[in-house]
């Protein structure tokens, strides 16, 4: 039973913590600052492409993690594969779910895309592509560690959507961006429709420092003043805690 | 001073998809009747048979006998091939004095609505819906602007047939909230990168069509069911038909904001 009196901190409790595009930039971030607020016996799946980056983070992150007693498992796969999306729900089943009070899945992979004329989109095999990794294997992993985690008394269930303002802004020769985006708040949207017991959050981080935004910098010319990863990541982590929004809010940096 | 609303589309090259039944046909027989003659409609379906019917039938109309050109091109758009064959019909379609371009994003799919969102576990599954109702109308579009570019005189519309779905999630619908979602969002950006583009995001209303039958025979979730099947015991269905002539209304009058969502209840 929970300790009213306690004078710890808040926790994300004792949870299974899944990041998407863990490797570098808004998840890297976002795995150190979990990390904080995660009970002994937590387990973190860091999933990106890089082994060698995932395996650099997890020593990053090791003293702290054997202190605090939590697993840390690396995940080296293409989520715009349906092989990598089974394998990280595969490792995810491995683990002792009863156990757990908390699953927290933090759909952060993605990519920009081309930022180009619309009319420029004329190959379909290219388009597919660009949804699949930033629409399709979000809705099936998503889907995937509900399977294996279903709801229950006693299990609190989060998803993070990381999001964009351009699910909700068009911007010229960003179609393919703004496009996942809006597809991806909607599939979060129709989500939290459907489930009462998940708490469903869609977080736009804001414009940050990193790979991506240098980019978006290259491509478009655009320089914008750019936050830390650690300062958005620390603000979901609040919002996270606080845990006061609505199921399917669309939230941005800027306005929490 | 008064407006001067059009009587007519111009002499016009209409590329309509899904024309083979529901609201792409309804489209197809306004526009049939709308168009100057000299004018081409260029039909795309995956019907072979049910767009050789509405050809014929086309043929055989007022504006068939003035020499209205209605070119089939049979295309599952949800393939590589399906995109680049409408965009190759319509340039060999088009003739000279052409002074518009109409593009009617319409061809969707339901997608299964018997299951709610954790169960699409499966990626190829989505990829494959996406693909259909979102890729193949970006790529269709792109192509036809890459087809025929800005020239004076000449009018370029793009549609795409939306739905409250594009705005408002509906428990079980994952896939057509999502497609929606998405197709909205991608048109409002053509709007914004073309502001010589008229671009409208149309939607038609609850219409009395197959997907609807669809619709209210197998959506998982009771309440979004029985609203459904209330509609059609309520005969609160439209025909297609009566959304059609809405539509044709909004580009004859050609005053929306180009890249606005305009719902057929708005009129």
């Amino acid at each position: 039973m929970q300790d009213i009196y306690s004078t710890n901190p808040r926790t994300l409790g004792r949870a299974i913590c899944i990041i998407t595009g863990a490797s570098r930039g808004f998840g890297r971030a976002l795995a150190q600052e979990v990390s904080y607020f995660l009970k002994p016996g937590s387990v973190l799946l860091l999933v990106a492409r890089s082994n060698t980056m995932l395996q650099e983070l997890k020593e990053e992150l090791q003293s702290w993690t054997e202190e605090q007693q939590l697993v840390v498992h690396c995940i080296a796969v293409d989520l715009s594969t349906r092989e990598g999306v089974h394998e990280t729900v595969r490792v995810a089943r491995q683990e002792a779910i009863n156990e757990m009070d908390h699953v927290l899945l933090i759909n952060n992979a993605g990519s920009l895309g081309d930022i180009s004329h619309f009319a420029s989109f004329t190959n379909l095999d290219e388009v597919n592509s660009y949804l699949s990794l930033n629409v399709s294997s979000a809705l099936a992993l998503t889907a995937g560690i509900l399977q294996v985690f279903p709801c229950r008394p006693g299990l609190q269930w989060s998803v993070v959507n990381v999001s964009s303002v351009f699910a909700m802004q068009a911007l010229p020769s960003w179609v393919l961006y703004c496009t996942a985006k809006a597809a991806r708040k909607m599939m979060f949207g129709v989500l939290a429709e459907e489930e009462p017991n998940v708490k469903v959050l869609s977080y736009s981080p804001g414009p940050m420092d990193t790979d991506m935004q240098i980019d978006i910098q290259r491509l478009t010319g655009a320089k914008h003043h750019l936050l830390p990863c650690q300062e958005s990541a620390a603000k979901l982590m609040k919002l996270l805690l606080d845990n006061n929004f609505p199921s399917g809010k669309h939230l941005d940096f800027l306005e929490v | 001073m008064s407006s001067t609303e059009r009587t007519d589309l111009g002499r016009a090259l209409c590329i309509i998809t899904g024309a083979s039944r529901g609201f792409g046909r309804a489209i197809a027989r306004d526009m049939s009747r709308l168009v100057k003659p000299g004018s081409v409609l260029v039909l795309a379906a995956r019907s072979a048979d049910d767009l050789r019917a509405l050809q014929a039938e086309l043929a055989e109309s007022e504006a068939g006998k003035a020499g209205l050109v209605v070119e089939c091109v049979v295309a599952d758009l949800g393939q590589v091939e399906g995109p680049e064959s409408v965009v190759r019909a319509s340039r060999a379609a088009c003739s000279e004095g052409i002074e518009h371009i109409i593009l009617v994003n319409n061809a969707a799919s339901l997608g299964d609505v018997s299951r709610y969102a954790k169960c699409f576990t499966d990626m190829t599954e989505v990829d494959s819906y996406l693909s259909l109702n979102v890729s193949s109308s970006l790529c269709l579009t792109a192509g036809i602007l890459q087809a025929f570019p800005q020239r004076p005189g000449l009018q370029r519309t793009v549609i795409n047939i939306t739905s409250l779905c594009a705005l408002q999630p509906f428990r079980s619908w994952v896939l057509y909230c999502t497609g929606k979602a998405a197709r909205e969002m991608m048109f409002k950006v053509l709007a914004e990168e073309e502001p010589d583009l008229r671009v409208l995001n149309y939607s038609p209303g609850p219409l009395d069509t197959a997907m609807q039958t669809a619709a209210r025979s197998r959506t998982a979730d009771p309440s979004i069911r029985k609203s459904f099947s209330d509609m059609f015991s309520q005969s609160q269905l439209l025909t297609c038909e009566a959304s059609c002539t809405k539509l044709m209304k909004l580009l004859l009058e050609d005053t929306y904001t180009s890249g606005a969502h305009v719902d057929v209840y708005d009129l």
